[in-house]
């Protein structure tokens, strides 16, 4: 016969128990997101103090169509080109959920555009206005495409439950915006992205210049990195390239990284770095015995020279090259410099083209980690400025801002951030200012303990996703979107559509 | 409850044990992977497949160190409430305090490196302190199973 006090002592226990499953209970479902829309998302951060009137609203130099007043709202789906304007370089491109065949390797369970992964390589010339019709045969949870790094009307971005609804079996999409940035660039898809982009929905794209850059090359190449199913590939297949040059020769060679990791690219030879993420770096030296890092998401052109005798070997990412000469002939490899090239000090300083100096707009995205409940699913997840997603700052600008930014990363882990839609310019990392030529990224490595101050023009109204490209890392919360005044969406996330945009 | 905590306790430090086994495992399959010409960098360890036929080792060690084994400690805690044995809540607490900085070690090895050297040596404090507790409830639990058997003898004594 137990005893009054047992009795008395279980029933405490009882209580506290359910007491404590009820509430766990409670916070547990507290954290399922349902569908959402971004417009309702994070925390309202309006900058800090800023200076001056914004500059007055007007079109944007993408040639979107959408115009913002002090009341009238514009939705995503009118910030978009010229519909009247007839295209310069048309595409189709038809995705299929299928068996990718990999050359060189073993095939696997992935995606292609128009048969094969990567998409086939788009060229448009600067100014161009393209058009592309993405057209969904067989991918299942839908698709999208993003223009990566492509300053595009906001209508084009391609962000599934922002800019668009995923594109359903059997569905079609047209993106068309102007090339207005020469450069090297990528597509992919922004639904489910961290699944779709790792089976290889992606391709390259190329916007030649009007006029002719600063360094001509005799020889260009695209070096598309990208890892299927373990298996590093250049241009999608496993194996190194030869590309034939004539004694002195200078060969641009646009590396091009879709993995979600940093990509590094060394030779024993030097070689000079012409562009970063498709802007031209003024007065590029010589590196020699450094290698430059291209995080992920992000490109980097570069120029080798051809050799009087044989060939150079460019190393493109761990595990891939490319042979730069006499056809027929190789160079050894080499190992990997430990020492990496700071673009913060190199090329000749320029004018930014703007003043940020004084900015209208200050935040912060300051990235840590903890452990949390996101949409009911527990883990160690990111923070922004502190908070767990969905709960993240959302940055409000007004067109024609100038924004300034401090990334820092308190997390363990590197983090290349990716913002859609503008360019950011580095100013300054952990205090030191940029001495070099403006070093222009859309895709930025912020490695554990630093600290970037970046700024932009807020110059291509939308609703634009700022976030980590090491894709799973924005699956868990390192995401967050400038926001500008007077735009909406009207899609959600999470909804009918089944818009999964990461 | 006594045997449920002695058999967490046990579970924990066996959990412990195939942690060890799984990243020798993983680290197995990384170093063949090279062997075979392999690359490890960057975008194939954010892609998956570092670890080549020791992939599984990773995995197994992220879902059962990160996951598993804390769950565990705490279930742990949560029934040294309710288990008769003196220094049960202590052994519990102190093994869940060694998880979590096992699991805070375990996340921070990136960026720097020598924790490793602790992650390592902890692991073998989460084992010893796991199996004080499972043996500190094996002994209470004869003890009390003594104490039934005397008083039963003395009982029947005097009923006889």
């Amino acid at each position: 016969m137990p005893s009054r006090r047992d009795l008395v002592r279980c029933a405490v226990v009882g209580v506290a128990v359910a007491t404590a499953l009820g509430a766990g209970a409670l916070a547990w479902s507290s954290t399922l997101l349902g569908e959402y829309s971004v417009m309702d998302m994070g925390s309202s951060d309006h900058g800090h103090a800023g200076h001056g009137e914004p500059v007055s609203a007007g079109a944007s130099p993408t040639g979107a169509s959408g115009t913002l007043t002090a009341t009238g709202d514009v939705s995503v789906t009118s910030l978009a080109a010229d519909p009247d304007r007839p295209a310069d370089v048309r595409v189709e491109l038809v995705a299929r959920q299928q068996l990718v065949e990999v050359p060189g390797g073993r095939s696997v369970d992935g995606y292609t555009l128009n048969g094969t992964s990567p998409g086939p390589e788009i060229r448009a010339r600067q100014g161009d206005l393209v058009e592309a019709t993405f057209v969904n045969e067989s991918v299942a949870a839908g698709a999208t495409l993003h223009w990566h790094g492509i300053d595009v009307p906001n209508a084009a971005d391609g962000v599934a439950g922002i800019t668009q609804d995923a594109v359903p079996v059997g569905g079609r999409h047209v993106y068309r915006f102007e090339a207005t940035d020469a450069g090297t660039y990528w597509y992919h898809s922004h639904q489910v992205s961290h699944e779709q982009v790792k089976g290889g929905l992606l391709g390259a794209i190329v916007i030649d210049p009007a006029a002719p850059p600063e360094v001509a090359a005799d020889v260009e190449v695209t070096a598309l990195l990208h890892v299927y199913g373990g298996q590093h590939t250049l241009n999608g297949r496993v194996g190194d390239e030869q590309v034939a040059a004539s004694a002195g020769e200078t060969v641009r060679v646009r590396v091009i990284n879709s993995d979600p990791g940093t990509a590094a690219v060394w030779s024993a030879s030097p070689f000079r770095v012409l562009a970063t993420d498709g802007h031209e770096v003024d007065a590029p030296t010589p590196v020699d015995g450094q290698r430059l890092l291209i995080p992920a998401g992000g490109r980097a052109d570069v120029a080798v020279q051809a050799p009087p005798r044989g060939a150079v070997r460019l190393h493109v990412g761990g595990a891939r090259s490319i042979e730069i000469g006499e056809p027929g002939t190789s160079a050894a490899r080499t190992p990997q410099p430990a020492q990496t090239l700071d673009l913060l000090a190199y090329g000749d300083p320029t004018p930014l083209g703007f003043d940020a100096s004084s900015p209208d707009r200050t935040y912060d995205y300051v990235i840590g980690r903890r452990f949390g409940v996101i949409d009911g699913r527990p883990g160690n997840f990111w923070t922004i400025n502190g908070r767990l997603f969905p709960d993240v700052p959302m940055f409000h600008v007004r067109e024609g801002d100038v924004v300034a930014m401090r990334i820092v990363n308190d997390s363990g882990e590197v983090h290349p951030m990716h913002l859609h839609g503008h360019h950011i310019a580095v100013l300054s990392r952990d205090g030191v200012a940029a001495s070099g030529s403006p070093w222009i990224v859309d895709s930025l490595d912020v490695h554990p303990g630093e600290s970037y101050e970046i700024a932009f023009v807020a110059d291509n109204p939308g609703i634009w996703s700022d976030h980590c490209h090491t894709l799973p890392h924005a699956v868990d919360g390192l995401i967050a979107h400038v926001m500008y005044e007077g735009v909406t969406t009207p899609f959600t996330i999470n909804g009918d559509a089944g818009n999964q945009p990461e | 409850m006594c045997k449920l905590y002695a058999g967490l306790a046990w579970i924990i430090a066996a959990a412990v044990v195939v942690q060890a086994a799984a990243i020798a495992f993983a680290f197995g399959g990384v170093l063949n992977n090279v062997a075979g010409g392999g690359v490890v960098d960057k975008a194939l360890l954010e892609s998956g497949g570092a670890g080549g036929t020791g992939e599984l080792g990773f995995w197994i060690h992220g879902i059962v160190g990160a996951g598993v084994i804390p769950l565990l400690a705490v279930a742990l805690l949560a029934v040294s409430f309710f288990a008769r044995a003196k220094g049960a809540r202590l052994w519990a607490a102190i093994t869940l305090g060694l998880v979590v900085l096992q699991v805070t070690l375990g996340f921070s090895i990136t960026d720097m490196p020598f924790l490793g050297l602790i992650h390592g040596a902890n692991a073998f404090a989460v084992v010893v302190s796991a199996v004080a507790a499972a043996l500190l409830a094996r002994r209470s639990r004869r003890a009390r199973a003594t104490r039934a058997t005397a008083e039963e003898a003395t009982e029947d004594a005097i009923a006889a």
